[in-house]
């Protein structure tokens, strides 16, 4: 392989996201050290500022479809790329508006808890332009590293530190199985850029070596039987961390099996289908059913993640651009109604201290805009309409319906029964139940701008999804190249097995 | 203007909801007008679609096309034929009434009517969608609003639910027992009747799916679907696809109707339901599963339907008699009604089933017609339990001297929902039971049976709750004296006596033009 580093001034252009989110990493934590007394909400609104620009750089990216690839296409700046970075830089600045009044609870290094965020969005960033096995792996790295400290970041809370621990070990483990996937697959082909490995020959060690790879990034994604370290550590990290941690690496990650399975991995179809369709199916299943034993509601969303993704997976195993659509589509939706619900439960916990699901009894009578919105995010995760998620698991039923995967719709179709239950025993609680304390709840106001934004995001895309499609649907133009035209079943044949 | 009275009707009650959410709830007034008058507009805005409506020309009318996503094939298609517009208009009739009905709510009232609102706003939407995507939309649209009603406002069903013959012997409702798990409270209710309808909602919506995927067309517009998807003669697993398709679909939407067997949730939601809720809730929920299912099987299946709907020729004898018996047994009053609707709604699938132009047309008036009545007593059984806090039928009685307006009014709902002639009810029944004559006698004369038994039960009820001696603990229950309170119940009652009827008639004999 040779790199070509005589980079043109249009070349660093390319860059100049991340470049300018560095530079101003960097002036986030001088200011910090140089006016320590500086109240810390001005730092997290100037982490904001700089978030923010950094979105409008992309979005006049997008605007003037402007990309290219750097370093021997290490990284590319496709539409997609451009997609999954507006989304995780969006994902971020909600995290950072919904942490300011949580960061309090900090006893140390509060200053340091928005660089760390920063740091992380960064290194996701690049996960979304990564386009061979060593830049995912090393800003795959990069990007779980500021997470190993944000999970335990509540230094005195022994759940905060055994949740560090469980992810730091499981952590390390999947970063082991990564590398030695990415030295598998690079002995057999010669090759790690993605786009070069579609003519790949099957060969045992390929094949054990993408299944190493898919291990990692299902760690990742948390999807079973990848999933053991999420409920503890959703459980015990900071809750505007945990939200984080439900949202950003999902889709950095998803961006990342979406190149492996659609460029790299396209011919061989036939063969990893399956595979997604047993992780999508017992992810469903599992995520739901053990969610409605949950006494907790940051563990019950937690199950809930992990039924969501296992609905992602389906628009994956589809296998087609307009699984892939719907794939964006989805991570939308679920961007809104899942931090959302994070927001909430960040403001019920400053207002009582605890996130047990009992405390929300009678929420409608404390806050009613709390509970309301609540109940919108709650329901927009199970897919009842006018909201984000019915569309979005419309298109994910849509497209894998295309593609005669008659089992996991049917499979997809009673999870969404399941979910129901759950979320509605949360209903229950807000709605139904009288509280023990009648007391009102105040909300700061960053935590209402996160909660209102959410609202508008989970309501608008339901009730007008046409310019997101639209969006979704340039964003993924590339597989259209790479895509092997969809194998559709003919009339005549229903396999029922796939 | 004139042209767009769909979006008037459909978009009046969700704008007044939206509204609602900015009004506070130490203005209940201003909330009950708000709830009010966006009813109203919905209402005189029907009135004028039902008069307005072309049944020489037929077909569908006032029809609106709005492209909601391209990739998806999906647009917002309302448009509203002979079937619809009875529809349409029953339901604004039962909003609007409902929100008097509902007039002396204090406990957050403005959540209630919020939810009510959107409640019968997604009723209205589903009977004049005409894009399946927009169907299933509105249908899911309309199960949340009833967990929250019934759970905030709904009472607890304690031990009414248990049943005793004449003798005093215990009975039990043994489909409901095995699915009941004896359970009394609202909750349970609420979630039952949601876990229900989502279950046989997808069950529904896979079959949308598979006519989606396998018409080709990329589209959800049932017009399109209607003239051009061709899915017949497609072997499946042992069978044809239109069949696999067709089962899904009418059990589906069966569910709501609700037919037996999957009747079990409907009777306990009615009892745990407040009184409006109940009143759409029998009144035009239960429609939508008739609806919903002329919608998508008979219109773009309809080979498949007149091959297939001796299944619901079967089945509902089951709900006729079945219903009809627990409803005599049963001491709850919501839970009578309740039972009687679900034997009522056996009648309109004998109607569909027979697939002639009097029966089907019958099936639809059946409809409008059930949901006046229906509509009446829940309204009123509403208002004796509002009185005296019990629906238990053995320890009331004698209510007639308290209330002499509510009795009379009973009377009357009784005689309607009996179908005594000179109700809507009445030429109904006639045209059911003469229309499926030729090809199920065995199901006329069950259904003939049926309405013997209804005379049986609400008789019961009328006796238990109206005359004979009057228990002193109830000494303090008063008639519906203000003009609030009998509003609804005139309403109801004038349009039930003969409204509209020979229109109604018109438009339905050009509904479905592939019946012969």
């Amino acid at each position: 392989m040779i790199f070509s580093l005589n980079l043109s001034f249009s070349d660093l252009l390319l860059l100049l996201p991340e470049i300018f989110l560095t530079c101003w990493l960097c002036v986030v934590l001088i200011v910090d050290f140089v006016s320590p007394r500086l109240p810390k909400e001005q730092l997290a609104y100037l982490s904001v500022a700089g978030l923010v620009i950094t979105l409008g750089c992309l979005a006049w990216f997008d605007v003037n479809h402007i990309s290219g690839a750097l370093f021997g296409n290490m990284f590319v700046l496709d539409r997609m790329a451009i997609f999954f970075k507006v989304f995780i830089l969006g994902a971020t600045i909600l995290v950072i508006l919904s942490s300011v009044e949580y960061v309090n609870r900090f006893t140390l290094f509060r200053g340091e808890y928005y660089v760390l965020v920063v740091m992380s969005a960064l290194g996701m960033m690049f996960m979304a332009s990564a386009n061979d096995l060593l830049s995912v792996f090393v800003s795959l790295e990069f990007s779980t590293l500021g997470f190993y400290v944000l999970v335990s970041y509540l230094r005195d809370d022994l759940a905060s530190n055994e949740a560090g621990l469980k992810f730091f070990i499981l952590g390390v483990f999947a970063a082991g199985l990564f590398a030695y996937g990415i030295s598998l697959v690079y002995g057999e082909t010669g090759q790690l850029v993605f786009s070069e490995m579609s003519s790949a020959q099957a060969t045992p060690g390929l094949i054990i070596g993408f299944l190493l790879i898919f291990a990692a990034l299902g760690f990742k994604i948390g999807a079973v039987p990848f999933h053991s370290w999420i409920p503890d550590t959703y459980h015990g990290a900071p809750t505007p961390v945990t939200a984080f941690l439900s949202i950003a690496p999902k889709g950095a990650a998803l961006v990342i099996l979406l190149r492996i399975f659609l460029v790299a991995l396209a011919s061989f179809k036939p063969v990893w289908v399956y595979l997604l369709v047993a992780v999508s199916i017992v992810s469903m299943t599992y995520g739901n059913i053990v969610a409605i034993a949950q006494r907790n509601i940051k563990r019950l969303l937690a199950y809930s993640g992990i039924a969501q993704i296992g609905n992602v997976l389906i628009g994956l195993a589809a296998g087609t651009k307009m699984g892939s659509d719907a794939i964006l589509f989805y991570l939308l939706a679920y961007l809104f109604a899942n931090l959302g619900a994070f927001a909430v439960v960040i403001a019920v916990s400053q207002a009582i201290g605890k996130d047990e699901i009992e405390d929300y009894r009678g929420l409608n009578r404390r806050s009613p805009f709390l509970a309301f919105a609540m109940l919108l995010f709650l329901l927009s995760l199970a897919g009842v309409p006018p909201l984000a998620g019915f569309i979005g698991k419309l298109y994910i039923f849509v497209a894998a319906i295309q593609e005669g995967l008659y089992t996991l719709i049917t499979v997809g179709l009673i999870n969404i029964v399941i979910s129901m239950y759950y979320y509605l025993i949360v209903v229950k609680q807000m709605y139904i139940n009288e509280p023990i304390d009648p007391s009102p709840i105040r909300i700061s106001s960053p935590m209402k701008t996160v909660i209102y934004v959410s609202l508008a995001g989970t309501l608008v895309i339901g009730i007008y999804p046409q310019p997101f499609t639209d969006w979704v649907v340039e964003a993924t133009l590339m597989f259209s190249n790479f895509v092997t035209p969809s194998a559709t079943a003919l009339p005549s044949t229903i396999h029922v097995g796939g | 203007m004139g042209e767009h009275a769909l979006l008037y009707i459909l978009f009046a009650p969700f704008l007044g909801a939206l509204g609602l959410i900015f009004v506070s709830n130490r203005q209940p007034l201003l909330v009950r007008g708000i709830a009010a008058s966006s009813a109203f507009v919905s209402l005189i805005s029907s009135i004028y679609l039902f008069y307005a409506y072309d049944p020489v020309k037929g077909g569908f009318q006032f029809v609106e096309k709005i492209e909601w996503s391209r990739q998806l094939g999906i647009s917002l298609h309302l448009g509203v034929d002979g079937i619809g517009t009875p529809l349409v208009l029953a339901s604004t009739i039962l909003l609007f009434a409902g929100i008097f009905v509902s007039w002396h709510i204090t406990d957050r009232t403005k959540e209630f009517y919020i939810w009510l609102l959107i409640l019968a706003a997604a009723t209205i939407g589903v009977f004049m969608s005409l894009d399946l995507f927009f169907l299933y939309f509105f249908y899911e649209m309309s199960v949340i609003p009833m967990y929250l009603l019934l759970g905030m406002w709904g009472s607890h069903t304690k031990k009414y639910l248990e049943m005793s013959d004449p003798e005093g012997v215990k009975l039990r409702d043994s489909v409901g027992f095995i699915l009941n798990f004896g359970s009394n409270s609202k909750e349970y209710a609420a979630m039952k009747l949601v876990l229900f309808l989502s279950a046989f909602a997808v069950v529904a919506l896979m079959g949308i799916l598979l006519i989606y995927k396998y018409s080709g067309l990329n589209t959800f517009d049932i017009l399109v679907l209607r003239e051009q998807a061709n899915l017949m003669n497609i072997p499946v697993l042992g069978t044809t696809l239109d069949k696999i398709i067709w089962v899904l679909v009418f059990f589906g939407f069966a569910s709501i109707a609700p037919l037996w067997p999957m009747h079990s949730w409907s009777p306990v939601g009615h009892a745990a339901a407040p009184a409006a809720t109940s009143m759409l809730h029998a009144g035009v929920l239960m429609k939508l599963g008739h609806f919903s299912i002329i919608r998508v099987a008979f219109e773009i299946l309809p080979e498949t339907t007149r091959e297939m709907m001796p299944i619901a020729a079967v089945l509902c004898m089951f709900s006729i008699i079945y219903g009809g018996f627990v409803a005599f047994y049963a001491k709850d009053t919501k839970y009578v009604i309740g039972y009687s609707s679900s034997s009522h709604m056996g009648y309109v699938f004998l109607g569909m089933a027979a697939l002639s132009y009097i029966s089907l047309s019958g099936a639809v008036i059946y409809m409008f017609a059930h949901a006046m009545a229906t509509g009446m007593l829940f309204a009123m059984a509403g208002w004796v339990y509002d009185q005296t806090h019990t629906r238990d039928i053995p320890s009331l009685g004698g209510l007639s001297n308290k209330m002499p307006f509510i009795s009379a009014c009973f009377m009357v709902a009784c005689m309607a929902s009996i179908g005594m002639p000179g109700t809507v009810n009445f030429i109904a029944e006639i045209m059911i039971v003469v229309g499926s004559w030729n090809k199920y006698p065995l199901q006329v004369i069950v259904a003939m049976l049926g309405i013997v038994l209804t005379l049986a039960y609400l008789f019961k009820m009328m006796r238990g709750l109206f005359y004979g001696p009057m228990n002193q603990k109830y000494g303090h229950a008063h008639d519906a004296i203000s003009t609030v309170d009998r509003l609804p119940l005139l309403i109801m009652i004038s349009v039930s006596i003969g409204f509209g009827i020979f229109r109604c008639i018109c438009m339905m004999l050009f509904a479905l033009a592939w019946i012969h």
